[in-house]
């Protein structure tokens, strides 16, 4: 087999390598150790690099910020320009910082603990033999909708699909529904086995699409763990729910 | 838009910092870009998206910031940029520190590509687009700059 140069390990690891393709590298990787330990570390630096960034995420806006959108005041801030900006933009900015942060801090606690814990028992999942199982809202969406055919106002949204290195097709979601919270499950002869649950902050509709690849650390960790190949693309998954997913 | 914007805020901070490292400067990066998005509204068109728009006008106001402090000479050295990011971070580590210096010692045409691509999660050609450079110009600099996080990280194993 031909050697397999760096950009296409990377375009493999960032999900941008056609079907075929794809699947070439899959076969070389069940018995080339040394290029699984490529792709590992190209994965390893992915995941750490939105371990470093994602926080950002959930961190609250400084108001100074929030308060250049709000439509209230009749005049529309001055572009800044040249190299005083960012002097300029630190002076404006620490007046209004003290001021707002602890109200925003406050408002911001009170929003993560509502969102904060999920329920075993809650209607979305079911238990059985101790594994918990999607189920009602969440499973049929999981069972029967396509990320590539986003619907805005369903209360689940899907994220990833793609097949697990341990051959169970896996998917990551979005409850919108509030409190929201994402998760990765994954197929197998029970149904949906959730793996990974917890909350995330507010979703705008339309923004589902960035959240579902920028999940919480936990879920791109464990995404991470069970990817062998590629993400579905929108043929693959279509092709996957037609096979029951199997 | 201002509605967009304000959804958008959280990402476009991340991306920010992701450019910028220090959160202060992240910011101060944050606010030149939505002064320059809401100043030049009428440019955008509603059938682009707004996300990459934004995100066009935060690379270049990035770029100028870089431009007017290398002017000024007031260029902040690796490691203080290094040991500013690994602060913010929730768990910071040895690792975290590395990779923050590691980061911050890009050249900027590779730190952009890192940002966009491996912490935003835009696709090659997205990044291409916006950079205005072919995807092979992404690709390459993105493998180099992999190369020299990696080393950095000393992940062997």
């Amino acid at each position: 087999m031909n050697p397999i140069d760096d950009d296409i390990l990377q375009a493999y690891v960032d999900g941008e390598l056609d079907a075929a393709t794809a699947a070439e590298i899959n076969t070389a990787l069940a018995h080339d150790t040394a290029l699984a330990e490529r792709v590992q570390r190209a994965r390893d630096l992915r995941t750490q690099l939105r371990s470093m960034f994602d926080p950002v995420l959930e961190e609250p806006v400084p108001e100074h910020l929030s308060a250049l959108l709000r439509p209230a005041t009749s005049k529309t801030p001055e572009p800044v320009a040249g190299k005083d900006a960012l002097g300029s933009a630190r002076r404006h900015a620490a007046r209004r910082r003290w001021m707002m942060g602890a109200a925003l801090a406050a408002s911001i606690v009170l929003a993560a603990l509502s969102l904060w814990w999920w329920r075993p028992g809650d209607v979305l999942t079911r238990t059985q033999n101790g594994q918990t199982y999607a189920a009602g809202t969440l499973a049929h969406t999981l069972d029967q909708a396509l990320a590539s055919e986003p619907d805005a106002h369903a209360p689940v949204a899907i994220g990833l699909s793609f097949r697990g290195a341990d051959g169970h097709v896996c998917r990551t979601f979005v409850v919108r529904a509030p409190p929201s919270r994402a998760g990765l499950a994954c197929h197998d002869d029970s149904g949906w086995a959730v793996a990974v649950l917890g909350p995330v902050t507010s979703l705008e509709s339309g923004e589902w699409r960035q959240a579902a690849t920028a999940l919480t650390p936990e879920i791109q960790a464990a995404v991470d763990a069970r990817l062998s190949g590629s993400v579905f693309d929108a043929t693959q998954e279509r092709a996957a729910r037609d096979t029951g997913w199997r | 838009m201002r509605e967009g914007l304000i959804a958008l805020l959280p990402r476009l901070r991340r991306l920010a910092r992701a450019l910028a490292g220090q959160a202060a400067d992240a910011d101060d990066l944050v606010q030149i870009v939505l002064e320059r998005a809401l100043a030049r509204a009428e440019q955008w068109r509603p059938e682009a998206a707004l996300d990459k728009w934004v995100f066009a006008i935060a690379r270049n106001a990035w770029r100028d910031e870089l431009r007017a402090r290398h002017r000024s000479q007031a260029l902040f050295a690796p490691e203080e940029a290094g040991d500013a990011v690994a602060d913010s971070a929730s768990t910071p580590s040895v690792q975290k520190l590395a990779l923050a210096k590691a980061l911050a010692a890009l050249p900027p045409d590779h730190r952009e590509v890192v940002a966009l691509v491996l912490v935003e999660g835009l696709s090659y050609s997205e990044a291409a687009d916006m950079l205005d450079v072919p995807v092979g110009t992404v690709t390459s600099r993105l493998a180099r700059a992999r190369t020299a996080l990696q080393a950095h990280l000393g992940t062997e194993a």
